[in-house]
Formats: structure tokens, C-alpha cells, sequence
């Protein structure tokens, strides 16, 4: 059996988030903006964030109430968010909103309202070998991320390519979204269509 | 510009926009209908019926692309469109006769709104040249098959069915979602041809590359239901409605082959390459260093033999025709591993073939479910004396799934092995037709209890309406006729095999 502490970061399967955010903060102070002395009003807001971010993080998953780690799971999105918006990437910023704080959070509500579950107690008698892959792959995510701080640290990636200010604007992704892929965008309202027929469909009791 | 590229675009999209509007009709209409009709039917059929006019209008139209490169409209794509409408077509007929569908309580509009977003499905992925274009297309007419799987809820069967196929595809298509990332990575491009140029011209991580060919394998895999991805068949087949079961055996098969095809010569082709043709043959030119036809040829081995193999200890006719469905979709695969446009016209051609013998097979088996409540083969001994026009069109469908001469299967499965044979892999064809040996004798055992033992118990007679029969007699005879006369067949395959972008 594992030691709680190294038990839980499993469970939820969210261990990856506090390592997440620590990376992006050591991204950020050794990366994006080159001087980590420089306290511009920006870089305390990163930091401001990023220190959020690991704070929610923690808290997620330390609290025993599920409902209170989701909770904080969703101040630990809108934190990366905001970050994601300091870095100019606008529309990263809200898809991250948009998708996990929105969809995939809902999501997790609801499997928590459909089990039912008051504390995780229940969970922590589960097999071991899950959570041992888990933190398993939370450490695989985290070298990779931070082999990749080490490498821009080490000056390989230090060049900002020309167009990375101005990708991720919306403008940029909207001008392509409706000239380019103004195809692609309106197939996709068909395949909406059919996956909310679809869904209809499937949970109508009888059709009358 | 823009606008100019639009209307131009849509000027070459009008059986897709019938389509796409004859799915927001039905889903419309039928709201005014109190009691269950079969309206939405009928329109379904109408909106076939006009695409296929317009496709039909096509038929001669130069290969290009529309929509911002992101659709071609080519001779390959109008040979899969007139295959899709066909079996759309067909599809509605089962449906209309199925007693299965008929009893239960559903009203079926959104069932025909979702066959018909298949169909459109299909028709995108046989001509997407975008990777984003091919993943919607995918999803589309995923989606509409998953619901329609699960369509009539009263059984259980039905809804596991449903549930297995929705779990399977995610996995697959995000697995394919996963390789089309690692291919943007590679190449900076979703385009199929600036890959094609980007990999010509720039040396890049072989094994990169093939790990993204793989996953985008487990999507094209799981349409076609090839080995290692063909596990949720059985299953799905043999719980979802017949009409249902024949349609995913066939309109999704098809569009699966046309979007493998398409994306592996035309993205993987050595752009800075003349074509070279050696002997009177022609090949496509690949990228060297690239084994992509070595996996294909191990992936067509292992799903016909897996195939075959399995069905001989089936005992539910459903079960089996879907193991014998992925034993096919082997030989297909077959073809595809010699790269040149003989082997690419031979798939073409069985493709053709497959659609009237397999929509038969299953048309025979849920006539026989109607009439005999029954889908096990034990159970339907002696039947072959009880309605003979039935039984003897079925026999014309296994002898022509299985290869026998004068059927229709026999000229596919010729042209694939001939085309074999002629770029040298002699052993693929050896394997093939040890298969197809295999193969003969579940088919045979089915015809062996209709026809060699003497039905017990009840032994009247038992016939159908003309509708039926007309249905019956109106797939075994192209699959007969195909079998003796089959220039046009093979003509219009060896035609369609112009690919836009391919020498």
C-alpha cells in the first residue's frame, strides 16, 4: 500500500496538475520573458497566477470532499488560463475555459453526483498498481516538460520565432477558420447535428 | 476571390448539399406526422434518388479540388458516390421490408436522417484531401452509425451493441486524431499534398512517421474492420438491426477503403518522382524507405485469415457474415499492397461486386429472420424446400462470397489476384486463395442445411410478397450477370482510378 500522501495525487488521476503548473512556472521565469529579475507589471502577474495555480493544484488534491477538489481543480484552470492570456495566447486562453473548466469539469461533476461518492474513502482501498501507474505517468509528463524548460534554458529554443506573437490572436484563427477552413468549419455543424439527433435519440424513453 | 472559390465549390457540391438538405427535411417533416409513417422514407429515397442524378451529372467532370483544397471531386470519388447512393438505396428498401424494424414502436425518422448523414459521411471521406476534412468526414458518419447501431431500444443486444461500437471508435479515432497531430507536427501541413511534398523533399524521422502511420492506421482499421481493430464487429453485427448490420458492412467499409486509399497514395507518393512504368506496368512511386505496402500486405494476411478461420465455428448467420465481412475487407486490402493503379481497379471492382452480394446475403438473412424467427444455421434445416426462390438466391450470394466462377465474387476476387500475381507476389495470392478454400466451406455449410436435409415438422410452403421477391431477384441477378458480363464493371473501376493529384 502506498503512502496516503502519494496515494491521493493518484486517485483522482489529476496528479498531474501541480506538476503542471510548476513547470509552466519555471517556463515562464526562465523562458518567456529572458530576465527573471525584470518585475515588470506582466511578470508578477505570471507569478501571481502561477502560484495560484500550484496552490490549487495542492488543495485539490489534498481536500478529502470530492466536490472541494473540483472545486479547486477549477480555480487551478482559470489560473493556467489567465497565464495562457498573459502569454498573448488568447485563444488557447479560452478554449482552456471553455473546454475544461466547461466541459470536461461538468463532466466530472457529474460522475461524482452519479456515484455518489461523500469521501473518498471507498476509493483509497483500490488496487495499488493503478495508482502506482498513475504517478507513474505524472512523472513521464513532467520530465518531458521539464527536459523541455531545460533545453530552452540551455538557449536552443530561446529564438521567438516572427510569427508566434501574432498566431494565437483570435483574428489570426478567425480570418483562417472562415476563409480556409470555412468548409471544414460548417461540416462540422453537420456532424453536430447528427450527434445531437443522435443523442436524442438514444435517450428518449419512447417515441410517441 | 473567396466568394468566387465558394460558388465554384458549390457548383461541383450539389449531390452533398441534396443530401445534406434531405437530412434536414426528414428531420423536419416527420414532426407533423402524428402516427408512424413512412414518409420519412420516401423523402429519403427522393433525396437519393436526386443525388444520385446529380453525381450522375459528374460523370465526366475534370479531377480538381474545391473548398480551399479541401474536397476533390475526381473520378475515384464519383466511383465511391455511386456505390454509396446504391447501397443508401438499398439500405431504405431492407428497411421498408424488415418485419424487425416494422414491429417495433419507434418512429423512424431520425433513423433515415441518420442513414442519410452516413451516406454523406461516406461521400467526404471518398473525397476529402485534407486531413481535418477526412477526421470530420470519419466522425460524421461515425457518429450517425453508432446511434443508428443502438437505433431500436428494445433489446438489450441492440444497446450493447451500440454501447461496444461508441467505445471502440472513440478509441480509434482518437487514436487517429493522435497521428494526424504527429503528421501536422511533421509536415506543418494538414494538405495531403503539401505532406506528399514536404516528405519528398525533406528527410524526417522514419520512425516518427510510421508510429503516426499506425494510429492513423487504428481509424482506417476500424472503418474497414481490419485485424487488429476488427473486434467490435461481431459483436456490433450481430446485435444491431439487419438493415443497420448490412449498411455498416457495406456504405461504411467502402467509405473507410476510399479515405485508406486516397491518404496513403496520395500523401505518401514521392512528389520530385517521375512516374516509372516498367514493363507495361504501371506503379505508383512511394516515398522510399517508407514500408507501408509490407504492413498493409501483414494487416491483409492476418484479417482475411482471421476471418475465415472464425467463421467456421459460427452458428449465427449474422456472426458469420461478419467474420466473412472482415474476411473480405482482407482480400481487399489484398489489392491495395501492389501500389498501382491494376491492383487499385481491381479493389474497385470487388468493392463493386462485394455491395450486391453481401447486401444480398444480408437481405436473404433478414428475410429469413421475418419469416423463420430464426438467425441460427442449425435451425434452418431443409428451409431451401420450404421457399426456394429464397434459398436459391442465397446459394448465389455464398457462391459468390466465396469465389465459385460464374458469380460476380469470382471476378473480383480474379482481377485482385491477377493483379497479385503481375507485380510478383505470388505468395500474397498463394495465401489468398488458400482463403478463399477456407472460406467455401462455411459458406457451404449453410447452403448444405437449406438444401441437403429434408425439413421436420412443419413443411408448408412458405412465400413472400412480390415486393420481397422483385428485392430478392434484383441483387442475386447483378451478382450472376457481373459474373458473365462484366466489361462495363471493370472498364468503370479502371476509369475511376484516376486519383486527383496522381499521375
Amino acid at each position: 500500500m502506498l503512502p496516503n500522501w502519494l496515494a491521493r495525487p493518484a486517485l483522482a488521476g489529476l496528479g498531474l496538475s501541480p506538476g503542471y503548473s510548476f513547470i509552466l512556472y519555471l517556463a515562464l521565469i526562465f523562458n518567456h520573458n529572458l530576465n527573471f529579475l525584470q518585475f515588470t507589471f506582466e511578470n508578477i502577474l505570471i507569478l501571481f497566477f502561477s502560484l495560484l495555480a500550484v496552490f490549487g493544484a495542492l488543495m485539490m488534491v489534498t481536500r478529502k470532499n470530492p466536490i472541494t477538489s473540483a472545486l479547486y481543480l477549477i480555480l487551478n484552470f482559470f489560473c493556467v488560463s489567465a497565464i495562457y492570456l498573459l502569454l498573448r495566447a488568447q485563444f488557447i486562453a479560452i478554449i482552456q475555459v471553455l473546454v475544461y473548466a466547461g466541459a470536461i469539469m461538468v463532466l466530472f461533476l457529474f460522475v461524482i453526483m452519479l456515484l455518489n461518492l461523500h469521501d473518498e474513502s471507498k476509493l483509497s482501498e483500490k488496487i495499488t498498481y493503478k495508482k502506482l501507474s498513475a504517478i507513474l505517468i505524472s512523472l513521464l509528463l513532467f520530465s518531458v516538460l521539464a527536459i523541455t524548460v531545460y533545453f530552452s534554458y540551455m538557449n536552443k529554443y530561446r529564438e521567438i520565432h516572427s510569427s508566434a506573437e501574432t498566431i494565437g490572436t483570435i483574428e489570426v484563427i478567425g480570418n483562417e477558420l472562415y476563409t480556409t477552413f470555412s468548409f471544414p468549419f460548417e461540416l462540422v455543424s453537420f456532424v453536430l447535428l447528427a450527434a445531437i439527433v443522435g443523442a436524442i435519440v438514444l435517450a428518449k424513453k419512447k417515441f410517441d | 476571390m473567396l466568394t468566387q472559390q465558394i460558388l465554384d465549390g458549390l457548383s461541383k457540391f450539389y449531390p452533398e448539399t441534396i443530401l445534406s438538405v434531405t437530412i434536414l427535411v426528414i428531420v423536419f417533416v416527420e414532426l407533423f406526422f402524428k402516427k408512424k409513417t413512412r414518409v420519412s422514407g420516401w423523402i429519403a429515397m427522393a433525396g437519393l434518388a436526386a443525388a444520385m442524378l446529380f453525381t450522375f451529372l459528374q460523370v465526366n467532370i475534370p479531377a480538381q479540388t474545391i473548398f480551399f483544397q479541401m474536397v476533390a471531386v475526381d473520378p475515384f470519388s464519383y466511383f465511391f458516390k455511386v456505390l454509396l447512393i446504391l447501397s443508401g438505396f438499398l439500405i431504405v428498401l431492407f428497411t421498408f421490408l424488415s418485419d424487425e424494424i416494422r414491429s417495433s414502436e419507434f418512429k423512424t425518422q431520425e433513423y433515415y436522417a441518420l442513414l442519410i448523414a452516413l451516406t454523406l459521411g461516406g461521400f467526404l471521406m471518398a473525397s476529402s484531401v485534407n486531413l481535418l476534412m477526412m477526421y470530420l468526414a470519419l466522425e460524421l458518419s461515425s457518429l450517425s452509425s453508432y446511434v443508428l447501431a443502438g437505433y431500436f431500444k428494445k433489446s438489450n443486444r441492440s444497446s450493447e451493441a451500440a454501447l461496444k461500437y461508441v467505445i471502440y471508435g472513440g478509441v480509434s479515432s482518437g487514436l487517429m486524431l493522435f497521428g494526424i497531430s504527429l503528421i501536422y507536427g511533421i509536415c506543418g501541413s494538414l494538405d495531403m499534398f503539401a505532406i506528399s511534398a514536404y516528405l519528398s523533399a525533406n528527410p524526417v524521422n522514419l520512425i516518427t512517421l510510421l508510429i503516426a502511420i499506425f494510429l492513423m492506421l487504428a481509424g482506417f482499421g476500424y472503418k474497414i474492420s481490419a485485424v487488429p481493430f476488427h473486434f467490435w464487429t461481431p459483436d456490433v453485427y450481430e446485435g444491431s438491426p439487419m438493415p443497420v448490420t448490412a449498411l455498416l458492412s457495406v456504405s461504411s467499409k467502402a467509405a473507410g477503403f476510399a479515405m485508406l486509399i486516397r491518404f496513403f497514395l496520395v500523401a505518401f507518393q514521392n512528389a520530385g518522382h517521375p512516374t516509372i512504368t516498367t514493363e507495361g506496368l504501371h506503379q505508383y512511386i512511394t516515398l522510399p524507405g517508407l514500408h507501408w505496402p509490407e504492413v498493409i500486405a501483414v494487416i491483409a494476411v492476418a484479417t482475411m485469415t482471421l476471418g475465415n478461420v472464425v467463421a467456421i465455428w459460427q452458428d449465427n448467420l449474422k456472426r458469420l457474415l461478419a467474420y466473412s465481412s472482415i474476411a473480405q475487407a482482407g482480400y481487399m486490402l489484398l489489392a491495395f499492397v501492389v501500389v498501382s493503379p491494376q491492383g487499385i481497379s481491381a479493389m474497385l471492382t470487388y468493392l463493386a461486386v462485394y455491395l450486391f452480394m453481401n447486401l444480398g446475403a444480408f437481405f436473404a438473412a433478414i428475410l429469413i429472420s421475418n419469416k423463420y424467427k430464426t438467425e441460427n444455421i442449425e435451425e434452418m434445416k431443409g428451409i431451401g424446400y420450404r421457399s426456394p426462390l429464397l434459398c436459391v438466391s442465397m446459394a448465389v450470394f455464398m457462391l459468390s462470397l466465396s469465389g465459385i466462377p460464374m458469380t460476380a465474387g469470382f471476378i473480383g476476387k480474379f482481377y485482385i489476384f491477377s493483379a497479385l500475381i503481375n507485380n510478383g507476389y505470388i505468395w500474397l495470392a498463394i495465401i489468398g486463395l488458400m482463403n478463399s478454400v477456407v472460406s467455401l466451406y462455411y459458406y457451404i455449410k449453410i447452403l448444405k442445411n437449406m438444401f441437403l436435409i429434408r425439413p421436420q415438422g412443419d413443411t408448408g410452403a412458405v412465400s413472400f410478397g412480390a415486393g420481397y421477391s422483385v428485392l430478392l431477384l434484383a441483387l442475386a441477378i447483378p451478382t450472376i450477370v457481373l459474373g458473365i458480363f462484366f466489361g462495363p464493371l471493370t472498364k468503370f473501376a479502371e476509369y475511376s482510378v484516376q486519383i486527383f493529384g496522381l499521375k
